[in-house]
């Protein structure tokens, strides 16, 4: 027995499921799994018998994977393997950036540094081996980290690149700035509360918006204000604060020293990334795809430059793409900004004055005369504010004057027992 | 014997100073033919350098040099510049930029490096601002972590010490630390082909009179960054980014960058350093301040006036006047009859006129004319209150910040002692949280007044023994006896066209300290934290929960202190009127505001009788 199990396990080596099929085709049906295998499942599946997983001839040996259509698991998880078909497993919008900037340097750029977060098994979000469960929120933050929307909701930011800031907290092999964390996550809840599975294999990015849970309260002086409940997406206002990337540079270096002069976290052998610029407050506001107003933030402002033996390879700092996304920063607080967060403040809709600018990107050579103006910069899923619609928002009319003192004398107030709602 | 040969040597020096003509008979130009001039009047070899000037053999002849190198370091400067230029090098022993005490004195403060006696970069006897003598101690005697800080980091920046393997920081030391400047890498680039391409060295052998901004850039590069801020650089995230040529571009010595942001108005309309700045300010005036805002006698209010009093102008009615002598290498010279601006210390300024009711500054190099917008008696600069605020508290766009310092001390090392010229045991190192440059908070300084402040510093330190065991982690060390951050009040030199916005500033509580945060109720709900608690603010020093304020860090500096509630409050209160009352010249804001009467007001203004 002990001489077919190690014949076995040289044939599960060797990967050749078509030579393991052969060889359990072999076996008698009666002959018990544990005879040659000793995995223990634990949890819910722990019951279950070998074959309802690995199949009836027992070959099925990666019943979880995308190559078999997950057909271990979609026996009972019915249409599970439809999350193969979506943006988890395609990252089809992740692929067509690419293509829109930094591809078009370096054909090769997705490959070389975009094959690291990709669902390829079932067993990539439900556990390790035979002890399958239900992903928390680590699991998920296994992919959706760094500058990706899901690090936030456990309140972490992205550090600087420079080894400098490398420093602190780290999760899944990155140093982080501690932030304030969501609301959701202070109560305990998992990404899966929102994003069930039933949604994920439908392709929709989530299950319940806020407003299935929650009821506005109109006493609340914010929501009292028409414009607000029927303009803005929740998050303009409850997303405390998001990770923001002004100029993204991908430097392709071959057989450069010259690379270490870019004291960054490495990459890969090939490039070194780094950044112009990286904030962490409230996100600037614009128009997503429902027309709503909701944070934008650079996704990616995308530059380029390469090195051949310690050459430059064509333009440096090449300006391949300047595109922002309308997105759902996972920092939600009860509390927000206050009324000038975004009433007046130009900067906050992509509308800097240019008398007005701290920050000089275009002295730098980078193609833009300032990252808070909307030209030369697209929103990618929804659009910029308009200067006209700024200024109508800005209008100091009788009801916001009314509303702005209140909101200010109701902050003022020191009455501990207001500070419940 | 010797007393005798150096009565000699001085006579000589003086004779040879004095006289216009090189010798004839030198051997120096053998070599050194093409050898910059220093200056019109300063034209012999050996009055400066030492040496023997009748000796043709290169080693002979150079013997007896002074260095040979720099004959203006700290250990020759008495028996050369100091020998024409007594005024001036008893002024600058005593400068701050010399002493450095007041480098040690902030370091010791903020490190628990003790109170005791003040520190110099050497132990001198000289007198203190109020002119009563004081013994100043040698920084290479301070035997604890804060002495060590100071000569294993700081003392770089120190005109008493060469520092030449910093990439566009790099100086000599004693007076060619700003006369003689070093290009970016330190390297001879003039004539002399003896000496081209040699380092270290002075980019020529011509002497700067009038030290360019990029001369202060060789030390003002680092902690405050006022020299980069001023011209519009930014030193940001470390990034190494944007490219030039497969490096990083513009970089700057310790592994830095530098990006451009908006340079400070002063700069764009054509204002050097040295413009604003006095020889004063620069090289002291003889006494031992124990702080650089102590020594620095230019302030706003001189050229611009404060709100209610104009300039001070003073009529130059002796040949022999300071700013007649100060200004003889200037474009436009004092002259007997000028009326001169005076500085907040109420000296006159050698390059600031009062003509035809006019302030005009003059560029002390290029001699261009600037008319300074006298403030005095405007409206918006009599708002009830302000008169706490120092200009640059509105002034100001941009405010270098970096939060979190993570020191790290390992006895397991060694490290270079710059004072004691050789490594011993220990070795320091940084981390950093974040930089930021707006917003920033502010809170009172040294004068009583508003200012912004930076982080000065969020010092956290950690400590590895001999075998590299960690025995204090994240450490936060006593001030004011008590375990706390500091922030410092700063005036970041990057003054805009424009001040903030009354809003810009009022209806933003991270202006008071709080950092970016959320309003929720009564609370302020800070978003960026400090490792160390999970309310506290990284970029702030303080907490409001419901309605009650709490300031956990320092301000340092005497008189200095966090913003308190009713400060807090007052700022925040004004937002009611600010809007319906944009304008701050709105005569509302020259009294005292009655809140009782917001109701009645706003009934008025949005139409309720």
């Amino acid at each position: 027995m002990i001489r077919l199990k190690n014949a076995l396990i040289a044939l599960l080596v060797s990967g050749s499921c078509v030579t393991a099929h052969a060889a359990h085709t072999q076996l008698k049906m009666a002959t018990p799994c544990q005879n040659c295998h000793d995995s223990v499942v634990v949890g819910a599946h722990a019951t279950l018998l070998c074959q309802d997983c690995h199949g009836a001839d027992g070959d099925l040996f990666e019943p979880t994977t995308i190559d078999n259509k997950a057909h271990g698991c979609s026996g009972c998880h019915k249409q599970a393997e439809h999350i193969f078909d979506h943006a988890m497993s395609t990252r089809e919008a992740e692929q067509q950036f690419c293509q829109r900037s930094w591809s078009q340097a370096d054909p090769q750029f997705f490959e070389r540094n975009c094959m690291g977060c990709h669902v390829t098994r079932c067993l990539d979000c439900h556990g390790e081996g035979h002890a399958i469960n239900l992903p928390d929120v680590e699991t998920c933050v296994s992919c959706h980290n760094g500058y990706f929307v899901g690090w936030d909701y456990s309140s972490r930011a992205p550090r600087e690149d420079s080894v400098r800031y490398q420093r602190g907290g780290q999760n899944h092999g990155q140093y982080f700035l501690k932030m304030r964390p969501d609301v959701h996550f202070e109560v305990g809840m998992d990404c899966s509360d929102c994003h069930t599975m039933t949604s994920l294999q439908e392709g929709k990015i989530v299950a319940r918006r806020c407003v299935d849970c929650h009821d506005p309260d109109p006493q609340v002086i914010e929501h009292s204000i028409d414009a607000h409940m029927y303009k803005l997406e929740c998050v303009s206002c409850h997303a405390a604060w998001a990770a923001q990337e002004y100029g993204s540079f991908y430097i392709q270096t071959r057989n450069s020293s010259n690379r270490d002069y870019f004291r960054v976290k490495p990459v890969s052998d090939q490039y070194v990334k780094s950044a112009y610029l990286k904030r962490q407050d409230v996100p600037p506001l614009g128009l997503n795809e429902r027309g709503l107003v909701a944070p934008i933030r650079p996704q990616f402002i995308a530059y380029y430059s390469e090195m051949k033996n310690n050459q430059p390879v064509g333009e440096e700092n090449r300006l391949l793409a300047a595109q922002w996304k309308a997105f759902t920063p996972h920092t939600i607080r009860r509390g927000t900004v206050m009324c000038d967060g975004c009433h007046g403040n130009a900067r906050r809709f992509m509308l800097e004055p240019l008398s007005r600018r701290i920050y000089r990107p275009d002295m730098d050579g980078l193609g833009l005369e300032s990252f808070w103006r909307s030209v030369g910069q697209t929103v990618v899923n929804g659009a910029f504010y308009s200067p006209d619609q700024f200024t109508r928002m800005s209008q100091k009319t009788t009801e916001y004057k009314r509303k702005y003192v209140e909101k200010w004398q109701n902050f003022l107030k020191k009455d501990a027992d207001s500070s419940a709602n | 014997m010797s007393r005798f040969l150096l009565v000699i040597f001085i006579v000589t020096c003086w004779l040879l100073t004095g006289c216009q003509q090189g010798k004839p008979e030198s051997q120096c130009e053998r070599c050194h033919a093409a050898l910059e001039l220093v200056s019109a009047s300063h034209t012999d070899c050996i009055a400066c350098h030492g040496g023997d000037a009748s000796i043709s053999d290169k080693k002979s002849a150079h013997a007896s040099m002074m260095g040979p190198r720099n004959p203006a370091a700290p250990m020759f400067w008495e028996k050369s510049c100091g020998q024409c230029h007594a005024y001036q090098l008893r002024r600058l022993q005593s400068n701050l930029m010399f002493t450095n005490t007041g480098f040690v004195k902030n370091i010791r403060l903020t490190w628990e490096g003790g109170s005791e006696g003040l520190y110099a970069t050497r132990a001198q006897s000289t007198f203190a601002a109020n002119g009563e003598p004081v013994e100043l101690l040698a920084v290479s005697e301070l035997d604890n972590l804060a002495g060590e800080l100071y000569r294993k980091y700081c003392s770089l920046c120190h005109v008493g010490i060469e520092s030449h393997q910093s990439w566009r920081a790099s100086h000599a030391s004693g007076c060619a630390a700003c006369h003689f400047p070093f290009n970016d890498n330190g390297t001879y680039q003039g004539n002399d082909l003896a000496l081209r391409g040699k380092w270290p060295h002075s980019a020529t052998h011509r002497m700067e009179s009038l030290p360019t901004n990029d001369v202060c850039l060789r030390c003002h590069n680092r902690s405050g960054r006022i020299a980069l801020s001023y011209q519009g650089l930014n030193d940001g995230n470390n990034g190494a980014v944007p490219v030039k040529n497969a490096f990083p571009a513009n970089v700057i010595s310790g592994a830095r960058n530098v990006s451009h942001i908006q340079a400070d108005i002063h700069h764009d309309k054509g204002l050097e350093c040295i413009d604003c700045h006095t020889s004063r300010d620069v090289m002291g005036d003889g006494y031992a301040y124990e702080n650089m805002y102590l020594q620095t006698e230019v302030a706003c209010e001189d050229c611009h006036g404060s709100a209610t009093q104009r300039p001070d102008v003073q009529e130059v009615k002796r040949e022999n006047d300071e700013a007649v002598r100060e200004s003889r290498s200037y474009q436009r010279q004092v002259q007997l009859g000028d009326s001169l601006v005076l500085t907040s210390k109420g000296r006159a300024y050698s390059n600031v006129f009062y003509r035809e009711g006019q302030v005009i500054l003059v560029g002390k190099r290029d001699g261009h004319e600037h008319v300074s917008k006298v403030i005095t008696d405007t409206p918006e600069h009599q708002i009830v209150g302000h008169e706490r605020m120092e200009c640059y508290a509105c002034h100001i766009a941009a405010v270098p910040q970096c939060f979190g310092c993570h020191t790290q001390y390992d006895r397991s090392k060694t490290g270079y002692d710059f004072m004691l010229k050789r490594e011993t045991t220990g070795r320091f190192s940084e981390k950093e949280d974040y930089r930021s440059l707006y917003p920033f908070a502010l809170a009172l300084d040294q004068r009583g007044k508003i200012a912004p402040l930076t982080p000065g510093c969020q010092t956290f330190v950690t400590v590895l023994d001999e075998t590299g065991v960690v025995v204090k982690q994240e450490y936060v060390s006593e001030f004011r006896g008590k375990k706390q951050l500091r922030f410092a009040p700063f005036y970041s030199h990057n003054t805009p066209a424009k001040a903030v916005g009354c809003s810009e500033c009022h209806a933003n509580p991270a202006f008071l300290g709080f950092g970016q945060h959320v309003v929720e109720g009564q609370s302020v709900e800070s978003t960026l934290l400090c490792e160390q608690g999970d309310e506290l603010p990284l970029d702030g020093y303080m907490v409001m929960k419901y309605g009650t304020i709490q300031p956990f860090s320092a301000v340092v500096r005497e008189h200095s202190r966090p913003l308190n509630e009713t400060e807090v409050r007052r700022a925040l209160a004004v937002n009611q009127c600010l809007v319906c009352h944009a304008n701050p010249q709105d005569p509302i804001y020259r009294q005292v505001i009655d809140y009782d009467q917001i109701e009645e007001c706003l009934n008025r203004a949005t139409g309720i009788r």
